[in-house]
């Protein structure tokens, strides 16, 4: 009585300690975090630039459904109600006011900007060279653009910086907007003040852009049927996270409905079923906390997932429960079935334990997870619940849902031929399986849907921003002296261009020069009244007047003595753009700068590569994320196999005989080979999520197996026992089922070979049975 | 496109599609028609199919003491090809092929491409003096007041843009002709500036 007492005490004061952890503990969706600490700085960089980069920050928009000028009407009502709104902090849909920050910006710096302000340029030689093109300019058909400017800027430095800065490649406009090639969309392209993975603020950005859209419509005429387009990053997340609640919500109530109904008709008691759901309960909470305290976070992939392996735990009290005869108290059936109970989860236990040593963070944590969370839910099962269960309960609707399997067994000498045949078959196919049985496509794990991606890439194409794929990248101490090595690699980019083996690249120092260079740049202005004697002795036999250049002598004057410019003087579009590519990271700077029209990527590798700068590295996204899905995978498999084997080896200390292991193993094995073989057949391939159901089968089935293995054809006890594995299957298998219905992958392939392999695992480990089992006597 | 195109430069392309709408003559001197005025001017100089001719272009500039003079030869394939080329003092050629618009061999041996729909205030006038190309009085009146003053033998059409935007840049174009044969285009911008660009014609069409 005391130990029990002793038993619920800590229980309970286990839970309350692993709650005040749990609600101390961060959660982390970036992926970033997921990755191995020992990931390229490249790989982690670009993962947490997708999440939270200015890139992110990205909305793209179109306006469809109405003749041209009505969309134009739209977008330039659209365009102004979206600018009112600090929730965007840049909105572009063509027209003057798109491009006025940054050209005020240009326009106003532009002694400390442009990379033509040398002291050569200043002098009388340097200017009446600009002088002799100005005069050129003035007679050609640039001569009305030039006129503009020239007075105030007479060596063209806006010229200058308008080719480095600006991309030709814009979409065309149409009534002074942006628009598609076949003018069907008015485009816009708008910067959300919230990153990509600040879901709920972007669907607040959402929200508004519809409800202005809507309003906007309302005041055009001819609009009505007018339909807005939206992609981006943030759009996706929000879509994502609404198809995932969609599909969760809707199957969990589907499974949870099943489950209920299967168990009240066999437990025919509200309270056992309550009381079957406190080992996973307590599981869970105690693996969070262990997470959290080992690893200081806790990632959402670790949660979602990790729940699921800890799924079996539900099991452990239908054992419990379905096996307790009628009379027998649930502590005598607890004393039986607890060696194999036991076995079961710490087969799982040594199984997913293999997960700890993985050097991805992810992984590891979801190693942890799991053993915490089984450990503590075979420790309630064995400690908690049977002094919870009520005095005298038995599941009488166990036995029925058991009739069919118990009809197999008996034909189980004949049907053992047909699951050597459905081996042998699948081998066959297995075998027979071309071009790879991994999925390498890294379009089919995401949970994007294709008319989404489809979208997507029509309107990054429409508004020429695509999805920028080769960066430079080196990493620097500071600042300042990343700047200063960005200056060194965009002159180096700068000859790649002039080979024409890049059509361009983009450079933080592009828009922010480095202290040092501003300051040269000012110290090779000269003073008002040296520029002044210099200009007039400049223009001496050309037709300009005395005071055109009055202007230009004040901007100079005004650029030597201006402040330096810093991140926070750029306009809105500049800093998410340095943002992007100039990124502080713990211990240092790390610059990205992307690359554009690369003709042969090996070549431009070898050039960045042969450059005096240390640590610049050439990344091509593809290449990372598809390296990243190989080593995922790789890792993913030799869990797998390094798990099985250690499975093996603690069985065989378990159970003293090869003999008894291979009873368990074989049909386990059989299993996951038809699994493996039902999954590839058509020509379809296995994903990386399929792989970690193949563990949940092991996981799973292994108990299955122990149970079979175990006990006694004969006793009364076998037909409780068979109730009890086949109801937990029918759980597993109606839960899983229900996911593999989803249209997220992720969701789909898990719950597709899941279902399939443990309802395969139940019938080999009862087909394949040891005809005498119990000639060996073991009735545990 | 951080940098949208000045209207600036299509002040030019203004000047040249003008040229070639009075650059439509009758080699021979024509009998004036009874009845004579803007509607039948209008169907003369829709005629031309093809045409090229020489010009001299003076511009007076405020920052300039001097006035700018070039000059080269032009060419015209109805109904939208325009092609320019300055021969003196500095080589460029400026072609307008069906609303895109090319500057190549200018001062910066650079290649300049950009289309006439990138602005509505461009895009509305130059569709408006190509309207004068086809004949078109309606669409030239959508966004030019039009006077035509003078005969037949020396006619004068002064244009004045209806647009404000349009109206910040151009104060009036006014094209002198002599029956279909263009002889002068004059622009004068509002900030002052102003241009002459007097037109002789190599060979015609027209007939």
């Amino acid at each position: 009585m005391q130990n029990r007492r002793l038993a619920l005490g800590l229980w309970l004061a286990l839970l309350a300690v692993c709650a005040i952890i749990v609600v101390r503990t961060p959660f982390r969706t970036d992926m970033g975090a997921f990755l191995p600490h020992s990931a390229p700085m490249a790989q982690q960089v670009l993962t947490e630039q997708a999440s939270s980069g200015a890139a992110s920050h990205l909305i793209l928009l179109g306006i469809t459904g109405a003749p041209a000028p009505v969309l134009a009407a739209l977008s330039a009502d659209l365009a102004a109600q979206l600018r009112q709104d600090p929730e965007f902090i840049d909105v572009m849909n063509g027209d003057d006011r798109s491009f006025a920050g940054v050209q005020n910006f240009v326009w106003r710096n532009r002694y400390l900007l442009s990379p033509d302000v040398t002291p050569e340029r200043f002098t009388e030689e340097g200017l009446h060279a600009a002088l002799e093109n100005d005069l050129a300019l003035l007679g050609s058909d640039f001569g009305g653009l030039m006129q503009q400017t020239l007075p105030d800027d007479p060596t063209g430095e806006v010229m200058t910086l308008s080719r480095r800065l600006g991309d030709p490649a814009g979409p065309q406009r149409t009534d002074g907007v942006w628009f598609s090639p076949d003018g069907r969309r008015a485009l816009l392209l708008v910067h959300a003040a919230a990153p990509g993975f600040d879901i709920d603020a972007q669907q607040r950005a959402l929200t508004r852009i519809g409800d202005d859209f809507a309003s906007t419509q309302g005041q055009v005429p001819g609009a009505a049927a007018a339909r807005l387009l939206e992609s981006g990053p943030g759009v996706f997340a929000i879509h994502t996270r609404d198809t995932t609640k969609r599909d969760v919500t809707r199957l969990s109530l589907l499974a949870v409905t099943g489950a209920v109904s299967l168990l009240s008709f066999a437990y025919r008691s509200p309270r056992v079923l309550l009381l079957g759901l406190l080992p996973i309960a307590s599981g869970a909470l105690a693996a969070i906390a262990a997470v959290s305290l080992a690893f200081g976070f806790v990632h959402g992939v670790t949660l979602g997932f990790g729940v699921t392996l800890i799924g079996e735990s539900i099991d452990y009290a239908i054992y419990l429960f379905t096996q307790t005869a009628p009379g027998d108290s649930a502590r005598d059936t607890l004393a039986r079935i607890w060696p194999t109970l036991r076995l079961g989860a710490l087969t799982s236990t040594v199984g997913f334990s293999a997960m700890l040593f993985s050097n991805f963070t992810g992984f590891a944590q979801l190693g942890l997870f799991s053993i915490a969370g089984l450990l503590v839910a075979a420790g309630v099962t064995r400690f908690v619940l049977p002094q919870l269960v009520p005095r005298g309960f038995f599941a009488p609707g166990a036995q029925p849902v058991a009739l069919p399997l118990l009809a197999a067994i008996r034909y189980r000498r004949h049907l053992r031929w047909v699951v050597a045949a459905g081996v042998l078959v699948a081998i066959v196919v297995l075998g027979a399986h071309r071009g790879g049985l991994w999925d390498q496509n890294l379009a089919d794990l995401s949970p994007i849907p294709a008319a989404d991606q489809a979208l997507d890439n029509t309107l990054r194409h429409d508004l020429g921003v695509p999805d920028v794929r080769y960066f430079a990248v080196f990493q620097a101490g500071s600042e300042q002296q990343a700047l200063a090595e960005s200056e060194a690699l965009a002159a180096r980019l700068q000859t790649l261009v002039a080979r024409h083996e890049l059509r361009g690249f983009e450079s933080p120092s592009a828009i922010l020069p480095s202290d040092s260079t501003q300051r040269a740049r000012q110290a090779a202005l000269p003073d008002a009244a040296t520029l002044q004697t210099r200009l007039d002795a400049a223009r001496a036999g050309m037709s300009f007047r005395s005071d055109a250049f009055a202007p230009f002598l004040q901007d100079v004057a005004r650029a030597k003595s201006a402040s330096l410019l810093t991140p926070a003087s750029l306009p809105p579009a500049l800093a998410l753009q340095l943002d992007s590519m100039l990124v502080r990271r713990a211990g240092g700077w790390i610059v990205m700068a992307p690359l554009h029209g690369v003709a042969d990527p090996a070549s431009v590798a070898k050039a960045l590569a042969a450059s005096s700068l240390p640590g610049l590295a050439f990344v091509d996204l593809n290449q990372e994320s598809d390296q990243l899905l190989r080593i995922f995978q790789h890792q993913a498999v030799v869990l797998a196999v390094t798990g099985s084997l250690a499975i093996l080896l603690l069985l065989l200390a378990g159970l003293r005989s090869p003999r008894r292991v291979l009873a368990v193993a074989a049909p386990l094995a059989a299993a996951v080979t038809m699994t493996a073989a039902l999954l590839t057949s058509g020509g379809s391939r296995i994903s990386i999520f399929m792989v970690v159901g193949f563990l949940l089968i092991v996981a799973v089935g292994s108990n299955y197996c122990l149970f079979f293995e175990r006990s006694a054809t004969d006793a009364p006890a076998w037909k409780r026992s068979v109730a009890s594995i086949v109801l937990a299957n029918l759980c597993t298998v109606s839960a899983y089922g229900l996911m593999a219905s989803s249209s997220i992958p992720v969701l789909h392939d898990i719950g597709v070979t899941v279902a399939t392999g443990t309802f395969l695992s139940l019938l080999c480990a009862a087909l394949l049975k040891r005809p005498d089992a119990s000639a060996s006597g073991a009735v545990a | 496109m951080i940098f949208g195109l000045s209207v600036r430069p299509v002040r030019h392309l203004l000047w040249l599609c003008a040229a070639f709408a009075g650059s439509l003559n009758f080699a021979l001197a024509q009998p004036e028609a009874p009845g004579w005025g803007l509607v039948p001017l209008m169907h003369d100089l829709a005629q031309v199919r093809s045409a090229s001719a020489r010009f001299t272009e003076r511009q007076t500039m405020h920052m300039l003491s001097a006035p700018l003079v070039s000059s080269g030869s032009l060419t015209y394939v109805a109904p939208d090809y325009v092609r320019k080329e300055i021969q003196s003092p500095a080589p460029e050629n400026f072609v307008l092929d069906h609303g895109s618009v090319t500057i190549t061999g200018g001062p910066d041996q650079q290649t300049h491409r950009f289309t006439l729909n990138d602005d509505p205030r461009i895009g509305g006038l130059v569709e408006a003096v190509r309207a004068t190309l086809a004949g078109d009085l309606p669409g030239l009146e959508q966004f030019y007041t039009v006077r035509l003053s003078g005969g037949a033998a020396n006619w004068q059409l002064l244009l004045r843009p209806k647009n404000p935007d349009a109206a910040r840049f151009i104060q009036w174009i006014a094209i002198y002709g002599s029956g279909n044969r263009l002889t002068e285009l004059d622009t004068a911008s509002s900030d002052g500036d102003h241009s002459e660009m007097r037109v002789t014609e190599d060979a015609s069409d027209a007939k």
